[in-house]
């Protein structure tokens, strides 16, 4: 041990400038750059830009309320019953009134049907309707769509539950710029503290959706209403004629409606608590879904996003390049970094190892402080998580890694999401004909 | 031998055969109801079914023994088929000539009738029961079936007991059942179960499907269609073009192929044509026929029908007598019993004889009493003949006397007043009473019949009360 250590610092003393680039080039270029310091500046840039921008925001809300527009809330899913209660209840407590609800049941094979019809019959849900025959959470979201009233739509999970502002929230973006055509909420995990996997994931939703989507959306790249809680507005939406078949159904309605030369949104301080996967097992399962349908809607259905064509937009190019260069090629230059430490700086790979770990270690606390005080409101508290931090060097930079690389080569070589029990067969036979 | 007699300005005629005299009500000639008490059976003529079905339920309706127990044939030529009259009447025959045939069952009704008997009961309850059990007694019947009856208000009628009720009180026949079901008279058998209108208990109700927000029942349905290459849901109407029949998807235009392989039908969605509400779930609306009333299914009445016999206990009351044990007004405060009433009658004319004053009894009947009654059930019937009785009894002296000679028939004595003096204070009296049900009673129209009769020492107390309510039955 004391050897480990004494060779270790004799390493640290070797490392000049130019050697520490040499050998830690990929956390110094990609992590620290673009996860740390790009997302720094850009924190900053938001906070000043919501100081002089707070007169502009109040007069939204004043005229939000002003006009009190109708606005569909639509909830589809399948077997979301036992759930629908209590998140009927809490939209009852919304700040926002003028709502309508429509609950989708999607070949639900529970109590479902039950539930919804007696909540719509005591009024608490304007519209429960009940597809016999699953057709997929698009179809669901699209059935709801068709039936809805409102000026906007809000589209839900019913296992989600929401701040009693986050209603009135989400929706004045739109007032405050009439080109916003989309905004995303902010999604946290309530069950953290359940187990490892879920402290972990509280943290990573803080990492890439309360810190990550406030940069993108500021820089003009925001790429992803979280299915969980997004708005819309039901013209542009109506344009779209709804949600094409998923996974990824979320990315792709934000693509679609970016293409349209509207704006996307993130609103930070709408919030929306969601339970995650409480064992590694089901997060598999999860992340591989959601990291093929990076590859299936970036790279195949919306690869015109990045050819130089007519209807070409730099930011919307630049977004999906982002997006792809992030998390695809750096996944797998990952592998060439490792590769090249492995072979060329043998002896010294436990050294570069252990750096990389407190280096990045280091990074996440930093992170993790700094930018808690960028937040609005918190609903779990920050030292709860302090004592995890060191994990997630693991969990993210070794657990999350692995997945995504499975993901990936599943899907560009195998097109395996088209056989994700996710979507009923009948409807994946032809997004797998149609390339979509 | 047979002997027709023609009255010439009706066309009602008599006729003796066999010893009997049977009044024979020809198609369209109605008698006065109490003519039948004068005959021994009635043979009536089928040829108008309203008819038929109006003078069978009169006879049947009627409160005295005279006339309701009396037999009826009916004489159909061609086939005619009401269970219902079949019930009520003792027989048919083809034609005039077949009258020996019926002779049997005069005899033995005749006979039977001999063997009742008749309490007193002032218990409008009682008096119904009294008259099903005789009637069951004098026919040999045994059991009280209902009877699925298109003129029935709640859609089964039982014959011998819901002939006494008007169309909309028929409900006031399950409440009677059920008393005589816990006096032990009859027993029951679950035979089904009716959803009656809870504002009029009539079972003959419309069922719709309805638009839940408006209760209108003009919605068109229309199929929900799922394309799945592009995900769209619409009702089947967005798929429709103008051209041609065949179905276009309006998101990703293509055309519609074949159900289950690139679209399907998951759920159908209702549109209301009134509010232009959406809905999957219509509500079940009954619309009332008898009173208009459209309300969810959810307010009816379920009510059990049952099938009832007559118990051991119930023949015997029959021939003994009915006393109900929980549901006659035995005692009304202010009044004495009836016989104790002939008592003191008695005792007044041995004293007027000595005396030579002038004396009377009165009495005030309520000559539509099985409507009343039946309309207002037994506690409201008790608070009335209560209310009747205070007013009556502020009205004549301290020492005279009231009682019930039925539950319809109010006697009492005005002693030693004239006779003309006594006709004034009932006049007065009957006045007053119809302002009390006014007041207290809304929508009862309440019908009074009065009598008074001056006492002579040269009769007896019975030739007495015989003219007194001769009048009444
Ligand atoms: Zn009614
Ligand atoms: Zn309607
Ligand atoms: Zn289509």
């Amino acid at each position: 041990m004391d050897e480990l250590l004494d060779n270790y610092i004799r390493f640290l003393a070797t490392l000049t400038p130019a050697y520490f680039v040499e050998l830690f080039w990929f956390y110094f270029v990609f992590e620290f750059v673009r996860y740390f310091l790009l997302e720094f500046i850009v924190l900053n840039l938001a906070k000043i830009r919501a100081v002089f921008n707070k007169p502009h925001k109040e007069d939204a809300r004043r005229r939000l309320f002003m006009e009190n527009p109708l606005v569909s809330i639509l909830i589809p899913g399948k077997n979301e019953g036992k759930h629908l209660f209590k998140l009927v209840n809490s939209l009852g407590e919304q700040t926002y009134k003028n709502i309508e609800i429509i609950v989708v049941c999607d070949g639900s094979d529970d109590d479902t049907p039950i539930i919804g019809r007696s909540l719509e019959k005591a009024g608490l849900i304007d519209m429960f309707i009940r597809n016999e025959v699953r057709g997929g959470k698009a179809s669901a979201a699209n059935t709801a769509l068709r039936f809805a009233k409102g000026k906007y739509i809000i589209h839900l999970d019913a296992d989600c539950s929401y701040d009693n502002d986050a209603m009135e929230k989400i929706l004045i973006p739109f007032f405050e710029d009439e080109r916003v055509g989309g905004v995303g909420g902010n999604v946290s995990v309530r069950n953290y503290k359940e187990s490892l996997v879920t402290t972990l994931q509280g943290v990573e939703y803080f990492n890439t959706i309360t810190t990550g989507r406030t940069v993108t959306s500021y820089l003009g790249i925001y790429r992803i209403i979280s299915g969980a809680f997004g708005a819309f507005r039901a013209d542009v939406i109506d344009q779209l004629k709804g949600w094409d078949i998923g996974p990824g159904l979320d990315g792709d309605i934000t693509v679609k409606i970016r293409k349209k030369g509207y704006k996307i949104k993130f609103a930070q301080d709408a919030n929306c608590l969601t339970s995650v996967p409480n064992t590694f097992r089901k997060l598999i399962k999860q992340r591989l879904r959601w990291d093929k349908s990076l590859v299936r809607f970036r790279m195949r259905k919306h690869k015109d996003v990045l050819m130089p064509t007519a209807s070409f937009k730099m930011l919307d190019f630049f977004s999906a390049f982002e997006n792809i260069m992030y998390n695809v090629v750096l996944n797998f230059k990952w592998y060439v970094y490792l590769l090249i430490m492995l072979s060329f700086y043998r002896p010294l790979f436990l050294n570069i190892f252990i750096t990389n770990i407190l280096l990045y270690t280091a990074t996440n606390f930093v992170k993790f402080i700094v930018y808690s005080l960028y937040r609005e409101k918190a609903h779990a508290s920050m030292s709860y998580f302090l004592i995890y931090l060191p994990c997630m060097v693991f969990y993210f930079g070794i657990y999350l890694r692995v997945v995504r690389t499975v993901a990936y080569i599943q899907e560009l070589f195998f097109k395996k999401s088209y056989q994700d029990p996710w979507n009923p067969r009948k409807t994946s036979v032809h997004a797998k004909h149609l390339g979509i | 031998m047979k002997h027709i007699a023609e009255h010439k300005d009706n066309a009602e005629s008599i006729i003796e055969h066999a010893g009997f005299s049977f009044l024979y009500i020809r198609n369209l000639s109605p008698i006065p109801v109490e003519e039948v008490q004068y005959h021994s059976a009635v043979i009536i003529e089928v040829k108008n079914y309203d008819f038929v079905r109006l003078m069978v339920s009169s006879i049947r309706a009627n409160l005295s023994p005279d006339i309701y127990l009396k037999p009826i044939f009916l004489l159909k030529k061609d086939t005619y088929d009401d269970a219902v009259m079949d019930e009520l009447a003792d027989g048919s025959i083809k034609g005039l000539d077949e009258l020996d045939l019926v002779v049997p069952t005069v005899e033995r009704i005749s006979t039977r009738v001999q063997d009742l008997t008749f309490t007193n009961s002032i218990s409008f309850e009682a008096q119904i029961i009294t008259k099903l059990i005789t009637l069951l007694y004098t026919k040999e019947q045994k059991t009280v079936d209902p009877f699925p009856y298109v003129y029935s208000n709640i859609g089964y009628y039982y014959p011998l007991l819901s002939v006494n009720f008007q169309r909309t009180e028929e409900t006031v026949a399950l409440d009677i059942l059920k008393i005589a079901e816990e006096e032990g008279i009859l027993r029951s058998d679950y035979y089904d179960r009716v959803y009656l209108c809870s504002s009029c208990s009539s079972n003959h109700l419309s069922y719709r499907e309805v638009c839940p927000k408006c209760s209108s029942s003009n919605t068109t349905p229309d199929d929900i269609v799922h394309h799945f290459p592009c995900g769209y849901v619409g009702p089947m109407q967005d798929f429709k073009n103008e051209i041609d029949d065949k179905l276009d998807c309006p998101k990703c235009n293509k055309r519609l192929k074949h159900i289950g392989v690139d679209y399907d039908k998951p759920s159908v969605i209702h549109d209301c044509n009134n509010c232009h509400h959406k809905f999957q779930d219509y509500h079940v609306n009954a619309k009332c026929l008898s009173c208009l009333s459209d309300k969810s299914v959810e307010t009816l009445k379920p009510t059990e029908i049952k099938s009832y016999r007559l118990t051991k206990k119930g023949e015997l009351a029959a021939i003994k007598g009915f006393v109900t044990t929980t549901k006659d007004i035995d005692e009304v405060i202010g009044t004495i019993k009836y016989d104790t009433f002939k008592t003191m009658l008695k005792y007044e004319i041995e004293r007027l004889k000595q005396t030579e004053g002038q004396s009377n009894i009165c009495a005030i009947n309520i000559s539509n009493s099985s409507q009343v009654y039946s309309k207002l059930g037994s506690d409201l019937q008790r608070g009335l003949l209560k209310d009747l009785v205070s007013v009556i009894r502020s009205n004549i002296r301290s020492s005279d006397v009231i009682a019930f000679e039925s539950s319809s028939t109010i006697v009492m004595s005005m002693n030693a007043i004239p006779n003309k003096i006594a006709k004034k204070i009932i006049g007065e009296m009957v006045s007053l009473l119809n302002d009390l049900i006014k007041t207290s009673f809304e929508d009862l129209d309440v019908l009074f019949d009065t009598k008074v009769v001056a006492l002579d020492y040269a009769k007896t107390h019975e030739a007495h009360l015989k003219e007194l309510i001769t009048d009444f039955s």
